[in-house]
């Protein structure tokens, strides 16, 4: 088997006395798409903005692509806390997807695309503009470039965020609930841009999600947490459909009868 | 002397004067606001501490106070400057102190999703505050930032204590050779208002021009 682009080792996440993860491992393969499914309050999102570095790690190490995220070895091969220079290095892998989007207000959606592609990237503004025209295309909002973001809906809004986090071409993309703050009516866009990139991309994919169906369609594996830990984990038909833990085969129960 | 012509014998050097010094003490006040502000954000304790303790200092006491001490204080201690100087500085430390909590909260106001976006694209701490952050803060800090300014401004007719020669000073002087009292200081209020209501509205103006569509 290749080398995981993810690994997660006994990470553990605590905020003050709350213990959120519990010496969780974890691995993605590249191109892997992964679905974090739970119910609310069991750490999928603290989970996943750890990779992102929005929460910083209590304990345990997490690695991408065989380099820490956290830490760096000193002289002696010592683990330490990594300088900022490595921690930016590392985390030029990872992207993320918002449940509210975050774009940039004072920017026009172009902008908000190759902002980062030539600040952070210090891509040639031409070939940013044009990669970013590009992935407007992709997302099916390229008339769209010189509005503002105030002027989208919200899932156009959300179809822009991930554009705006496939230009930096990640290997590894994060999708924390991306349509649980839509309208029901705007979620069927969105989810259909996230499976056209699941289907051509070589990214991997982290997705956070309570739509279960969309899970199946899109994840290669499933993992189910609960109470900071990962209680199954698998594929798609034996997770959905021959759950074995009872923790699991409640949650499922659960949201059947809220369909 | 008539009304028109009290209003043209102001005009010329302390309208100046008056104009000068505003632009100095503002310039001075929204480098020190920017700087304070930022620092008073800063990881580090000490820094936030020596902000902190400007701030007090200067709201803490009054303006003409602070102009009198830097004036005619400070040459005690073989600290000699014109009474420009001294305006500028009194001025601009005192608003500056103000405008670094403006700073401040209009950076504290911005949301915090932005923070977590830039991070999530990488960028360094500096490109997030420049690109991203003060962008965005600045237009929520304008509207106080504009008050500041006319406040500034006309805070500036205390400068005429320390014999500067600005409108204040130049009706002072006026009043005291014709005695024309009332004329002579309703030409006073009449100027200090024309400077400061084209101002408002350009700052309105601007503030207009930055959000539209976008907020
Ligand atoms: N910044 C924080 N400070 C303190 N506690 C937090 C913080 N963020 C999350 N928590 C707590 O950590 C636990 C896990 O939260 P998390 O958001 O990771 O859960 P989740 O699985 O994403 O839930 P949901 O499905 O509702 O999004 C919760 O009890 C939450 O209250
Ligand atoms: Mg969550």
């Amino acid at each position: 088997m290749a080398e995981p682009i993810v690994k997660y080792n006994k990470v553990t996440k605590y905020f003050d006395d709350l213990q959120v993860l519990d010496e969780i491992d974890f691995e993605i393969q590249p191109g892997e798409k992964v679905a974090l499914i739970g119910p609310s309050g069991s750490g999928k999102t603290t989970f996943a903005r750890l990779l992102m570095m929005l929460e910083e790690i209590t304990d345990g190490t997490i690695e991408v692509e065989g380099e820490y995220l956290w830490h760096e070895k000193d002289d002696k091969g010592n683990l330490k806390p990594a300088s900022s220079e490595h921690q930016r290095k590392v985390r030029s892998n990872i992207g993320m997807v918002f449940q509210h989007f975050h774009l940039f207000p004072h920017m026009t959606v172009l902008q908000n695309i190759i902002e980062a592609p030539v600040t952070v990237q210090g891509r040639d503004k031409k070939e940013a503009t044009k990669a970013g025209k590009d992935m407007l295309d992709k997302v099916g909002l390229l008339d769209k470039a010189d509005a503002y973001p105030a002027q989208l809906s919200g899932g156009q809004k959300q179809r822009v965020a991930i554009a705006r986090a496939l230009v930096m071409q990640p290997k590894v993309l994060i999708f924390d609930e991306p349509t649980s703050a839509l309208d029901p009516e705007l979620v069927g866009e969105v989810l259909e841009v996230i499976k056209s990139i699941a289907d051509e991309g070589e990214a991997s994919m982290l997705l956070i999600t309570h739509e279960m169906d969309f899970a199946k369609e899109v994840a290669d594996r499933i993992a189910f947490f609960d109470g900071g830990k990962i209680v199954e984990d698998g594929p798609p038909s034996d997770i959905l459909y021959n759950p074995q833990s009872e923790r699991l085969k409640d949650f499922l129960e659960r949201f059947m009868n809220t369909q | 002397m008539t009304f028109w012509e009290i209003i043209v014998s102001m005009l010329g050097q302390g309208l100046f004067t008056t104009i000068v010094t505003t632009i100095l003490a503002a310039i001075l006040a929204l480098v020190l606001g920017f700087a304070g502000g930022l620092m008073r954000l800063s990881n580090n304790r000490f820094v936030r501490f020596i902000v902190a303790i400007y701030v007090e200092v200067f709201r803490g006491t009054s303006l003409l106070v602070q102009l009198f001490w830097i004036y005619f204080v400070l040459p005690m201690f073989g600290i000699t400057m014109s009474a420009l100087t001294a305006a500028v500085l009194a001025i601009g430390l005192n608003y500056g102190a103000y405008t670094s909590e403006v700073v401040r909260s209009g950076i504290q106001s911005v949301d915090k999703g932005q923070t977590e976006a830039s991070i999530a694209l990488n960028f360094t701490p500096a490109q997030r505050m420049r690109r991203i952050i003060i962008p965005q803060a600045f237009i929520i800090m304008l509207p106080n930032l504009g008050n500041q300014l006319i406040e500034l401004f006309k805070s500036t007719s205390l400068v005429a204590l320390i014999t500067l020669t600005d409108l204040t000073y130049q009706a002072n002087v006026l009043n005291a050779s014709t005695l024309q009292t009332t004329e002579i200081y309703t030409a006073l209020l009449v100027l200090y208002f024309l400077i400061a209501w084209p101002l408002t509205k350009g700052i309105q103006i601007l503030e207009r021009k930055l959000t539209e569509g976008r907020m």
